[in-house]
């Protein structure tokens, strides 16, 4: 039977409640006999699946997701067994040559067993009507209120407690198995059990039963002997998650055909769960997790004073927030209208008819190995250093040191220092801190990254800054170390101005006052400028002259459209013009020479 | 409709255990199971014994089961050597003519829980909450523990006799009125049984619903 497709009509309304009648009274054995650590429930939050049977109990255990094979029939029952399982040590023979050491055999032994089922009669008429559901319903109600009380006075409640108390330092386990079907008993142990049926419950045609058997008496088991040990040794010590990373341990769960057991807790000789696994760097977070276990969030663990020694103390917020959930008793919810709480003020409380939200999307309560947020972990990827910018950008050289700078001011240092701490402040993801003047720049910042160069401005400048920075940006800065590049350019400027672009010959005013249009360029015009430079940038026998221009820069300081001219692009008929006119100059003077020669001679004669 | 009727197993209790076994009682078996809202259980730890019990988180409720609680420790150190009785009842409100000798509103009980209590006299100065003294002689801190447990067992049958009872009589309870907190309208009463106003109560009770079943 599926959870989530109900026959609809009569039929499908019991078939719901009895499922949910099944999910809730495994909820509430599990929750009341096998120490889960999980967290804490959010408070004062009910989900549609607590409205169940109105009894809120919080985050269902993690073994109740793999319910999954419980595609039964109405008559099949649900035995849940609780199982107590202790160490016991027997030595072999010692005659045996093999072994002569004592060996540790875990001793399992079924102290309860629950049984849940549809008992069907055919012989009883069909009940039917919205009366008669609603009476089976609030019966339901009631039934669960004493199932819950009941496992509270049971002997195997004493052993829970224990366990939840010393955790691994008890000596003993409680495990349980969810099964069809019940496995035989040995006759001593049925000796020792005594059987409490509750009151079935009428059902649409038949009766919902519950049913326990339990063990009278635990003291054969000597669970007194709990003791709190001192400090034990983590065999398989994993680390804390700064050191090492978090290593998976397999499950220990195993099927048997239609049933599922499950082991909580491993000893030292099976590997523990991946949610309780002994770890030093833990323990304190499993007590403090467990002490806020015991906050009335959740329905168990309860208050815990003397005897079972747990010191929380509730609180009682949760009360005021439980009435304030209280709805009223004057709202009406429409019968056909399924998983909703009685909203209606009809006598008798009317169960939701909605079907169940799988709990497969409910989050898994086990305490998952806490991660220690990574303080370098950034809201804004683009103040990461470069190897953890956008992947998109990887096939971009990295970042130009001129992106820490996105200041407008013209002074190199001040802008630096603001950088840095933009570039610390966004680290430790303090964005907010920041002066709102901030973000207009930090996307213009983010805008900059696209482009993979700087001004040569920022690069001379960037020494200074450099050297302050963080490891990332000194390795980066190191990658741009020579900073001489022909083709570093600023690429903000437009293609028109890509001529000026060369940026070997600007000083650092121009730089600067190229700064904030740098700012302003897009990514993708960076990159249009960058290829036009390519495009336009000189051949290779040209770069003689152009690092020489590059050193007389300073020279034609000013005289800006006048250095322009040593970088224009040069052809060969240029170069025959000019040698033509060199030609002509050459004859011009050797003919001026020679018309002096003639005339000097004549003077002479 | 019959009133339902259930007398608890009577306890020997000392004075200073009066407010443990009333709140446990009262409070974990009978109201929980009858404060049909929704509820999210709060599972509470007796200090003297080990026993948990469940309240449904009804601030309201607790103020008054312990306001009832104190009356009744009251009337225990008036009237001491007696034994002494809880009422715990649920009642339908009837809205009626009003004769002479009957009010407008009339309560229709369909369900009393009678717990009662033979306390021990009450010895001054004897820390009641402590298990042994240094004046204490060891026969008698002995005698205390024996008690003790015997009086937790009791206990222990007493919740199990109340959850018995609550599951075999379900047909009797009337329409659920409100979904907040106790569901029923409730009353509690204390009495004693050299209390005139014990006979009284009982009498007209008996008056109001008719022929009660006894279920003991």
């Amino acid at each position: 039977m599926d959870l989530h497709s109900y026959p609809h009509g009569e039929h499908g309304r019991f078939e719901q409640i009895f499922n949910q009648f099944l999910l809730k009274s495994l909820h509430i054995i599990l929750d009341s006999r096998v120490p889960m650590n999980r967290l804490p429930s959010r408070g004062g939050e009910i989900r549609k699946s607590d409205r169940w049977f109105n009894l809120v109990l919080g985050d269902r255990p993690a073994a109740m997701d793999s319910l999954s094979f419980w595609n039964r029939s109405l008559m099949e029952p649900m035995v849940i067994d609780i199982i107590l399982v202790q160490e016991s040590r027997y030595s072999l023979s010692e005659h045996d040559s093999h072994s002569t050491l004592a060996t540790e055999m875990p001793a399992e032994t079924v102290i309860e067993r629950w049984v849940v089922q549809y008992e069907h009669q055919r012989s009883m008429a069909p009940q039917i009507g919205d009366a008669f559901y609603k009476k089976t319903y609030k019966k339901s109600i009631i039934l669960l209120r004493s199932v819950y009380s009941m496992l509270r006075l049971l002997p195997a409640y004493k052993a829970f407690r224990k366990q939840q108390s010393f955790k691994q330092n008890c000596g003993f386990e409680i495990n349980y198995k969810i099964c069809s079907f019940g496995s035989p008993l040995l006759r001593s142990e049925e000796e020792s059990m005594k059987n409490y049926s509750f009151i079935p419950i009428d059902a649409q045609q038949g009766r919902l039963s519950v049913s326990v058997m339990y063990r009278k008496d635990l003291s054969d088991f000597n669970l007194d002997s709990c003791v709190s040990h001192p400090i034990e040794i983590i065999s398989d010590y994993v680390g804390s998650p700064l050191t090492d990373p978090m290593r998976a341990f397999p499950c220990t769960s195993s099927e048997k055909g239609h049933s599922i057991s499950f082991q909580t807790r491993g000893r030292q000789s099976a590997p523990p769960s991946p949610f309780q696994r002994p770890h030093s760097w833990s323990s304190g977070l499993q007590r403090e997790l467990s002490s806020q276990q015991s906050q009335p969030y959740s329905a168990s663990p309860p208050l815990y004073r003397s005897p079972y020694e747990y010191s929380s103390s509730p609180t009682e917020a949760y009360i005021q927030r439980n009435q304030n959930q209280r709805f009223p008793a004057n709202q009406k919810a429409p019968c056909d209208e399924i998983l909703s709480p009685p909203f209606s003020s009809s006598p008798s409380p009317s169960p939701p008819t909605k079907s169940v939200i799988p709990f497969h999307n409910r989050r898994h309560p086990e305490t998952a190995p806490m991660s220690i947020p990574h303080p370098m972990i950034a809201r804004s990827p683009r103040y990461l250093s470069p190897n953890l910018s956008d992947p998109s950008r990887n096939s971009l050289p990295p970042l130009s040191p001129r992106n820490t700078k996105y200041d407008s001011s013209s002074h190199e240092s001040p802008s630096g220092i603001r950088s840095i701490r933009r570039l610390d402040s966004a680290r430790t993801g303090e964005m907010s801190n920041t002066p709102t003047n901030a973000g207009p720049k930090l996307s213009r910042d983010s805008k900059e990254d696209s482009g993979r160069f700087s001004s040569l401005l920022s690069s001379s400048s960037s020494p200074r800054v450099g050297l302050s920075r963080t490891s990332s940006r000194l390795s980066f800065q190191d990658d741009f170390g020579d900073c001489d590049c022909p083709f570093i350019v600023d690429d903000v400027d437009p293609p028109d101005n890509q001529t000026s672009s060369n940026l070997g010959a600007r000083n650092c005013s121009e730089v600067s006052s190229l700064a904030p249009s740098t700012m302003k360029k897009s990514q993708d015009a960076a990159v249009g400028a960058l290829v036009h430079m390519l495009k336009t940038a000189p051949p290779l026998r040209q770069e003689s002259c152009y690092h020489n221009t590059h050193s007389s820069k300073t020279e034609f300081e000013g005289e800006v459209g006048a250095a322009s001219e040593f970088f224009k692009p040069r052809k060969a008929s240029d170069a025959f013009e000019e040698l033509k006119v060199y030609r002509q100059m050459k004859d011009l003077l050797l003919s001026k020479s020679a018309a002096r020669v003639v005339s000097k001679e004549k003077t002479e004669f | 409709m019959n009133c339902e009727i259930c007398q608890l197993k009577e306890l020997d209790v000392e004075h200073f255990e009066i407010h443990e076994v009333l709140r446990c009682k009262i409070l974990h078996t009978i109201l929980f199971h009858r404060a049909l809202g929704l509820v999210r259980p709060k599972d509470i730890d007796l200090e003297l014994f080990e026993i948990t019990y469940v309240q449904c988180g009804d601030v309201e409720l607790e103020r008054k089961v312990d306001e009832k609680i104190d009356q009744f420790l009251d009337r225990v150190d008036k009237h001491p050597n007696k034994k002494n009785q809880i009422c715990l009842s649920f009642y339908e409100v009837k809205n009626k003519q009003p004769t002479w000798f009957t009010n407008k509103v009339e309560r229709l009980y369909w369900e009393q829980w009678y717990i009662n209590l033979n306390v021990a006299p009450h010895q001054k100065g004897h820390s009641g909450k402590s298990t042994s003294s240094k004046i204490v002689v060891d026969p008698e801190a002995e005698e205390r523990t024996v008690r003790r447990a015997a009086l937790e067992a009791s206990l222990r049958d007493v919740l199990f006799q109340i959850i018995r009872f609550v599951n075999e009589k379900k047909d009797h309870i009337p329409p659920i009125p409100n979904l907040e907190g106790v569901s029923f309208p409730y009353e509690i009463t204390i009495s004693s049984s050299s209390d005139s106003a014990f006979g009284m109560e009982m009498f007209k009770r008996m008056l109001q619903t008719g022929h009660p079943t006894m279920l003991s």
